[in-house]
């Protein structure tokens, strides 16, 4: 194979943020004090000005470098952007979380930094290989993640089941890959998406690296059947770190599906388009239905996130670019609104007590209004009322599936979030109507406050102005 | 011919050892077995003349991971008995789920009678007659380098999790601090006291 | 290219055959009296206490995957060695930055005292 030169300077947003993962790691090694500081600032350093990279060089191009490796377009940057940008609010979120805890270690930012790394080298993959290592590199630090308290037998025991699962998952995806490989004869996703078209699913090596690498997809988004590990994780891993899994990663799976299935394996559209059904629906009915039942609130969550993944994978059902952009949408807003509820348990915690049960929710008005408006944004926004960013989400990915047609899927789907309205408003009847005996002032950090505030008020215009974030999505489809 | 034989012979060891892996009552010799699927695995690797991944999986799997595997098996001392307990109440299950998959399976592929038409694309040492490790080399460095340094970070964050996860400060031991103890001076640790001698009345 | 491993595979074969040629000649010649006394545990002359396996600590583990990673960094070597005249400076600054990053991770494991057994 002749060898080119790679153009280093598109990959500069994952070159920087590599670098300063290492930096940091030192830093913290020889920084004084136990509250690591240094490493807290530095990674929010890396993240904005990674953020600034990531559009100043790759917007508006659409190059490949590196053989194949690494693709720079505007779907990486939309992606990178959105990852960056919720890493640094998660990271804004856990330090008070964890310094009540005695878990501020520089490691939790290192880990987490390294993290979106894999994120970004999977929004950027153009080769299988490449995105198997993001993959992994993302994968290896959320397990240590979930671990990342360890004396807690919950957290371990999460920990260990989503490695397990998680390891299952990865070798199922690369069983799958490696047969397209074999098929196609080639690494490189542009190199397969001719091929694949070509030779089509009547080739039944095909079929099945399909199948594989759908069940992997899956595993990944954590689409029913493959979502048991969502709840145990959720609730075992440390609030901090349940916000920080459950948000970008979703990103990073859009990612996955786009780049692999989603471009990679146009061709076979027709075949995976009815996998995706099957997936949807069977997370639609299991989030909702389930999550009605919760009484730990972040496994409530963990179910709500089960039936909005059903919700996003409808944007790839239908499989135009409205629905790509419809995906890439929920996803983005969605884990805005998570990062929003989990940062809500995150702020009626304190040292000691972990505010998990829905219970704790109760007489939130009482003991501040301010904040109660901000879960019931929240709540409305995953409820997809009228006027949230919810809404806007759930209306895109609707209206693209009933552009192509199929609209009793849209119906199943309204019927399924209709039920699911429930039980985020007995959330918000907790909140309001509620009376607590004893119900205290909050005692959180200004910090945390600032930064609940702003992310409940970004959620608030979003929904009033959601056009740039729509516009930029579609941008990232090239409409 | 000589090759076909030696070869069904590598594999028949292959199988039968990684049978017993998973039969094996004692987990150390079920450890033990899987380090002879491994050297089995490697010479067939041998005989496809991927000379590198061959010794790779002798160096890495048998040299590396199945020690730790061992120090695992050990380290966690499992009684292997109350383990087995379910396995003769979920083995219906498990068989009948087994027997699904291969019936759909065969349904999927048993139309198309096996013909996968697959058609081998990568280019094999044996075209070429270049060493196998060379050719690897060759790209991994070059074409695929963005990949290779990933991986670099793939272990840092492996080292990182390790130490994080298992490295524990334990209050009380006692140790000694060369630097320490070649550091001392005559003066920290000998006192010269002036004694007047006794006289003798 | 295959004939080159011929002595390997006559080594192979006189391995198992000499390791094998002892198991059945005892089992075949040696005579057997088997009794359920020579199968007990023996412990001083008293039954024994509990299971010869017992736990192993921890740091065992910790020493021995940080072996595996270096190792690993190790067989990326091979090939690189082999191929360092033809992949020339661009190769050799790709090795340098990949092991440069695991001298990270090893500064790393040193400052935190995970070489230190205490």
């Amino acid at each position: 194979m002749n060898f080119q030169m790679p153009d280093f300077s598109l990959a500069l947003p994952e070159l920087w943020v590599a670098t300063m993962a290492c930096v940091i790691l030192v830093v913290d090694l020889f920084a004084r004090g136990r509250e690591s500081a240094p490493a807290f600032y530095l990674t929010q350093l890396t993240l904005l000005v990674g953020i600034w990279l990531a559009i100043d060089a790759q917007w508006g191009r659409d190059a490949v470098t590196f053989s194949g490796s690494y693709v720079a377009d505007n779907l990486a940057v939309v992606l990178k952007v959105a990852m960056m940008g919720l890493g640094l609010l998660a990271f804004a979120y856990s330090r008070d979380y964890l310094r009540q805890r005695d878990l501020l270690k520089g490691e939790f930012y290192v880990l987490g930094l390294l993290g979106i790394l894999g994120m970004m080298v999977m929004a950027s993959a153009h080769s299988m290989l490449t995105m198997y290592l993001g993959l992994e590199l993302l994968s290896l630090c959320q397990y240590a993640l979930v671990a990342f308290n360890r004396d807690s037998r919950m957290g371990s025991e999460a920990a260990m089941k989503y490695f397990v699962l998680g390891a299952l998952s990865s070798g199922l995806l690369l069983y799958g890959l490696s047969m397209v490989y074999g098929v196609t004869g080639s690494l490189d996703l542009g190199v397969i998406r001719e091929a694949a078209a070509g030779v089509g699913a009547q080739n039944i090596m095909l079929a099945f690296g399909l199948t594989f690498v759908v069940v992997g997809v899956a595993f990944k988004f954590g689409a029913v059947p493959f979502h048991m590990w969502i709840p145990d994780v959720y609730q075992g891993a440390p609030t901090a770190v349940t916000l920080y899994i459950g948000t970008a990663p979703k990103v990073a799976a859009v990612a996955l599906f786009m780049r692999l299935i989603g471009e990679g394996l146009a061709g076979l559209q027709e075949h995976w388009e009815l996998m995706l059904v099957i997936l949807a629906v069977g997370s639609l009915a299991v989030g909702n239905i389930f999550a009605l039942v919760q009484t730990n609130m972040k496994r409530l969550l963990a179910y709500s996130t089960i039936s909005h993944v059903g919700f996003l994978l409808l944007g790839f059902i239908a499989g135009t670019p409205e629905g790509y952009t419809a995906a890439l949408f929920y996803a983005v807003s969605y884990s805005l609104m998570a990062a929003g509820a989990f940062g809500m348990v995150i702020l009626l915690s304190r040292r000691g007590f972990e505010a998990e049960e829905v219970e704790d929710m109760k007489g939130l008005n009482d003991r501040h209004s301010g904040f109660a408006f901000i879960m019931l944004i929240l709540m409305f926004s995953m409820t997809g009322v009228p006027g949230t960013v919810g809404f806007y989400a759930k209306w895109l990915v609707l209206k693209a599936v009933i552009d192509v047609d199929m609209v009793w899927l849209a119906v199943v789907a309204v019927i399924f979030a209709v039920i699911g309205a429930f039980y985020y408003l007995r959330v918000l009847k907790m909140v309001y109507f509620d009376r607590v005996e004893g119900g205290e002032a909050l005692q959180a950090p200004a910090g945390l406050r600032v930064v609940l505030a702003g992310n409940g008020l970004a959620v608030l215009i979003l929904g009033i102005f959601p056009d740039s974030l729509i516009a930029a999505c579609a941008a990232a489809f090239g409409s | 011919m000589i090759e076909l034989i030696i070869f069904y012979v590598f594999a028949a060891v292959l199988l039968f050892s990684a049978t017993m892996v998973i039969t094996a009552r004692n987990p150390v010799h079920a450890a033990l077995f899987l380090v002879l699927t491994f050297f089995n695995s490697a010479a067939l690797w041998l005989m496809a003349e991927a000379e590198f991944l061959g010794i790779a999986l002798v160096l890495v799997y048998v040299g590396a991971v199945m020690v730790l595997f061992l120090f695992v098996v050990m380290m966690l001392d499992i009684n292997v008995a109350p383990l087995r307990e379910g396995f003769a109440r979920y083995l219906p299950l498990g068989i009948l789920v087994g027997v699904v998959m291969v019936a759909e399976m065969a349904l999927v592929v048993g139309a198309e009678q096996l013909d996968v038409g697959l058609t081998l694309t990568g280019g094999g040492a044996a075209d070429t007659g270049e060493s196998n490790t060379r050719l690897i080399g060759s790209v991994l460095y070059t074409v695929y380098v963005y990949p290779f340094e990933i991986a670099s970070l793939v272990l840092l964050v492996a080292i990182i999790a390790a130490i994080m996860l298992t490295l524990r400060r334990r209050p009380g031991t006692k140790h000694q601090d060369i630097s320490q103890q070649v550091r001392v001076r005559k003066a920290d640790r000998l006192r010269m006291v002036d004694l007047p001698s006794e006289r003798r009345e | 290219m295959l004939e080159s491993y011929v002595p390997i595979l006559v080594f192979i074969l006189l391995a198992v055959g000499v390791g094998i040629a002892p198991l059945v000649a005892g089992f075949v010649l040696a005579p057997r009296r088997p009794g359920s006394e020579k199968l007990s545990p023996y412990e001083c002359g008293f039954e024994a206490f509990e299971d010869s396996r017992m736990k192993f600590d921890v740091r065992y583990y910790l020493v021995a995957i940080l072996f595996i990673i270096f190792d690993l960094e190790i067989a990326f070597l091979f090939p690189w060695a082999i191929v360092l005249d033809h992949v020339g400076v661009f190769g050799f600054i790709a090795m340098g930055i990949f092991v440069g990053v695991l001298l990270i991770g090893f500064l790393y494991e040193w400052k935190k005292g995970a070489l230190e057994w205490e």
